[in-house]
This record gives structure tokens, sequence and C-alpha cells, in this order.
């Protein structure tokens, strides 16, 4: 879809902004160009949508030369979203989002639906309410928003995006990440985007393609760069925690022990040590009798006679299939037996997270789904 | 002194009301021309690389500002004599008022243009947008609460200006001022300055409210939370 040729940029006084840099980009694929500030990462960027001019190599959008089409077309066709957003404060946000599209000629009707749609989509709701504010009129996560919408305007495939949520607090940024992952799983667009944060390109990046001083140092997914960086710069750039980020990539319903052992309310004490002993487990979880999770037994509690149910320790914090393994583990330390009970719905009991769990996850980290795409 | 001026206005109502018509005339028809002249010259010399010559273009118009305007129309009536055209009466005055009043509008209209946010700029390039477009779309519509300040100002300076013209056969509220001046007649003179001063407050009040109204409703203050 984007395909970028010994691509360099040389600006007038001598700097070497980008040098030789061959990526691809394939058609519905997000792409996340990483790497400190300086390091070519916006100049490549704007070569695609030509905001700078390339000095050597070719770039290719969809089977064309990007210097085949005039300049306002190649854009037209290419969503761009900025970090500092740039909407035109004289205009609502209807005629914001409808800026791509007025110029492509679209009738006022279908503009102005268009703008309908992607404010929903983009969660701003009652849409005809946010349709006739003005931007001095919304909080930043909003104009934010707004700005994604408008690169969408005319249902471009592809969307050039540069730190869209970097002058975001922490917490709307989480959010909008999250909005816009579950938006490009239904829209599918071929997505660039910049970042110098490496836990947000882990998050959204189907690829990653990690720049140093102009040049691609490694380009592979999320998983890869951390389990196995190309040198000592990726390494470095990815953290002594990268095990830990590497956690995030993997939900618990991936490693999690299914079905796994457990003592009923209803049993005894003593059947539930000797169950213990044969398990070789010090701690065991306990269901009632609808298998509904109701806490832990212990072989420290689970002394003289009696039932389970009188002597349960009860839970703290539960997990859930969908979550990623770093909250899990943040949940781990705060359980009273340094386990982790995955429920469903219903609390009902259908997995288990241990610390042995996540050792032999990092200890094995998930095969990439394609060979390895490391640059020169 | 005032009751003879009060009773002066009052007798000759008609006649200062043709003078305050005359006034206004030269005024508008002079501003008018600035604003045009104004605009055209301001996004001219607003465009990127040309920084030279808007700093050539500003100077000399803050040059042309401190001409004392006798001086000026004296120049004037010259330079216009020589090319053989009318050299007395409205049109050197209205020529000069115009060259007073490009000053403020052309400064407010090189300044706003230039001060474009750059990332609206960016994002427009962006999508697709022309230069042409990015001017009269963007830049053009943000920078007008500047040009129409610019214009207040010019128009109330002129209203002022104005009056002198009388000396060269104008017209205007300034005959009121020289006649009293050549008759010794304090009420006539101050029936003149007293005009003059309510035509700058009555016209700087009204194109206040015309400045809101041209602004866009996005940037007005007011829409701002």
């Amino acid at each position: 879809m984007i395909e970028l040729r010994s691509v360099t940029k040389v600006f007038p006084g001598g700097a070497r902004a980008v040098d030789n840099v061959s990526l691809q980009i394939h058609q519905g694929e997000f792409c996340v160009l990483l790497g400190p500030s300086g390091c070519g990462k916006t100049t490549t960027l704007k070569m695609i949508n030509r905001l700078v001019p390339l000095t050597a190599g070719e770039i290719h959008v969809g089977d064309r030369d990007i210097r085949s089409l005039r300049v306002t077309d190649l854009r037209r066709r290419i969503g761009y979203a900025i970090q500092e957003v740039g909407l035109f404060p004289h205009m609502t946000v209807a005629q914001n989002i409808a800026i791509v599209p007025r110029l492509l000629g679209w009738p006022a009707a279908r503009r102005r639906a268009r703008a309908h749609d992607l404010l929903e989509l983009l969660g701003l709701t009652p849409a005809d309410d946010y349709l006739r504010r003005y931007p001095a009129e919304l909080s930043g996560g909003q104009r934010q928003r707004v700005g994604v919408a408008r690169a969408l305007g005319a249902d471009p495939a592809i969307l050039l995006m540069d730190e869209p949520f970097g002058a975001i607090d922490p917490i709307t940024r989480e959010r909008l990440q999250d909005e816009f992952l579950r938006i490009q799983n239904e829209i599918r667009k071929t997505v660039v985007f910049v970042t110098h944060d490496i836990h947000e390109a882990i998050k959204l990046g189907d690829r990653v393609a990690l720049m140093r001083d102009g040049r691609l140092v490694q380009h592979a997914p999320p998983a890869q760069l951390l389990s196995q960086p190309a040198d000592d710069f990726v390494r470095g750039f990815v953290g002594t925690d990268r095990t830990l980020k590497s956690l995030r990539l993997t939900a618990v319903r991936d490693v999690m022990g299914a079905s796994p052992a457990r003592a009923r309310i209803g049993d005894t004490l003593v059947a539930a040590r000797e169950a213990m002993d044969k398990l070789g487990k010090t701690v065991l979880p306990v269901a009632d009798d609808e298998d509904t999770f109701v806490g832990w037994i212990s072989r420290t509690v689970a002394t003289g006679s009696g039932l389970v149910g009188a002597r349960v320790i009860p839970y703290l914090v539960l997990g859930s299939p969908g979550m990623p393994l770093n909250e899990a583990l943040a949940l781990m330390l705060e359980s009273a037996t340094g386990q982790l009970a995955i429920v469903d719905d219903e609390r009902r009991l259908v997995g288990l997270v241990t610390f042995e769990t996540l050792f032999e996850r990092v200890r094995r980290p998930p095969e990439p789904p394609s060979a390895s795409e490391v640059q020169p | 002194m005032i009751s003879t001026t009060w009773r002066y206005l009052g007798e000759n109502w008609a006649y200062v009301g043709q003078l305050v018509v005359e006034h206004l005339r030269i005024v508008f028809l002079a501003n008018g021309l600035a604003v045009v002249l104004g605009l055209a010259l301001g996004i001219f010399i607003a465009k990127r690389g040309r920084e030279a010559l808007a700093e050539l273009v500003l100077y000399t118009a803050g040059i042309l500002l401190t001409i004392p305007s006798l001086a000026l129309y004296g120049i004037l009536m010259a330079i216009l004599d020589a090319l053989g055209l009318v050299s007395i009466g409205l049109v050197p005055v209205v020529i000069a008022l115009t060259l007073y009043g490009l000053l403020p509008i052309l400064r407010n209209t090189t300044t706003a243009l230039r001060s474009t946010d750059p990332a609206t700029l960016e994002a427009g390039r962006g999508m697709g947008m022309s230069e042409a477009q990015l001017l009269w779309r963007v830049r053009v519509p943000l920078a007008v609460p500047a040009v129409m300040a610019g214009l207040r100002q010019a128009m109330v300076m002129n209203v002022g200006i104005a009056a002198i013209g009388a000396y060269i056969g104008a017209g205007g509220l300034g005959q009121l001022i020289f006649r009293g001046i050549a008759n010794t007649r304090a009420d006539l003179v101050l029936a003149g300055a007293l005009c003059v001063s309510l035509l700058a407050v009555g016209l700087d009040l009204a194109l206040g409210a015309l400045e809101r109204l041209a602004t866009p409703r996005g940037i007005r203050k007011e829409a701002r939370r």
C-alpha cells in the first residue's frame, strides 16, 4: 500500500534527516514510526504526503509514485492528523470535518451525514450537538477526536498521524488509544503513526519501525522488538523493563491454566489438605456449588476438621480473561495468595494465573507471526 | 460662548447637516479606498519570502503618516497639477486621507495574515488545500478582526484630518472652523470642533459594533468557554 524505496532527505544546510530508508507498509496495517526526537520519523511521515519533498529515492502509494499525482490530489486521498490538531477556529465542528469532502465537491447533505457518522464513531455524542460547536467550545480531548474525525473525513484508505495523542493528559490519552484501536479494528485503514512513546508504539502498532539518526534500525512486530532487539540502541530504547512491557502484549486467556483444580465450600478440610498434597500446592481457589469463585483455602488455614466453607480466605482482587498480563501481574501483587483467579462475567472460576505462568511466558515469548524483517 | 454655539447649531442645522454629509463622504471615500488597497497590498506583502518588501512598504506607510496634512495636500496638489488633473478640492484630500489610512490597515492585515497558527496552516496543507484556498478560506477570515480594528483606527484618525481639507476647498466641517478663525468667531470654531469630535466618537462606536459582527463566530471572545 505504501512503499518507501531508499528514501533520503537532506535539508538545505546539509542536515541529513532521513538516510536511505526503505519500508513497506501493507494495506490495513498499523505501522508505528518510533524513535527519539530528531530521528527523522516525522520527516519520513511528511514525505509520504509531500509536505516535505524528498531528496532521493521513491515513495509509492497504492502503486503510484507520489510525484506522478498533483500534490493536492495526493493529500486529499490521505488523512492527516497532527499533535496540535490545527482545527480551523472560525469553522464549526461540522465544517471542519467536511473540509476534504468539500474540496472534493461532495454535496452538502452528504457532507453533513458523513460528519454526523464520524462524530458517532469517535464517541462525540449526541453528534448533532457537537456538529454546531466551535473548536473553542471543546476540551483538549474532544478537539483531538474531532481532529481524527477530520482526517477520516473523505474516508481515505491511508491515515498519517503525527503524535496525535501526544499533548493530552495520560488518562485521556490511554482512553483515546483504546478507542482508536477499536475504531481501527472496524475501519482497517493503512495507518502510519509517529510517536516517541514506546508504550504507545507497542500498544497500537502491528509493526514498529524504530529509527535513529535518520536510519531505520529495526522494523518488526512489537513482540519481536521487545524479545529480539536488533542492537544495543534498540535494547536501550525499549528499556530495561522490556520484559514488563512485553507482558502487555499477551491476554490472560492465552496463558491461564484452564479449569484449574479447586476446592468446594462443601468439601471437608481433610479432603482439601489431601488435594493440596496430591497437587503439590499450598493454595487452592474455592468455588461454591454453582462454581462461583468465593475465595482461597491454604494449608496454613486448613487445619483441624470441618468444612472448607468455614475457613475460606476472602479474595481481594479478580482477573478477567481479556486482561493483559501486565495488569494481571499488578493485581497478583495485591492478592493475598500471590495468585489471580480468572472469572467470567458470572464470576465463575475459569482460570488461574500464578507467577509460574508469568515466568514461563517471559522465558518463552510468543513467536512473531511473520518472519523477521530486520533492516540492515 | 457655549450658548451662542448652541444657538448657531440650532439655527443652521440644515447647513451643518450638509457639512456633516460632505465630511462623511470624504472620510468614507478615502477609507473605502484604503481598505481595498490595504487588503490587497497586505495580502501581497504578507506572502512568505517577501519579508524585506513588507518592511519597506510598512516603513514607507509609516513615513507618510508623519507628513503634516497641509504639507501633504500641497505636495499632492503640485503632483496632480503637473499631471494636468484636478488639483484642488475633493481629489487631493481623498488621496491624502487614503495614504494616511493605509498604515493601520496595512500593518494589521500583514501582522494578522502572518500570525495564523502554523498548526492550522499545516493541517490545511496536509489535507490538500491549495495556497489560494488557505488564504481565502482560512487566513483572511481569521484576519478579519484585525483588519476591522485597523479600519476603525484609520477612520477615527481621518475624521480629524479631513477637517483641514476645507482649507483646499474639499468642504466638510472644516469650513466652520476656518470661517470662525477668519472672522474671529469662536462659536463657529467650537461648533465645527464639536461636530468633528462627535462624528469621530460616533464612527468609533459604530465600527466597534461592526467589528464584532464581522468577526467569525468561532473566534469571538464570548464564544470561548
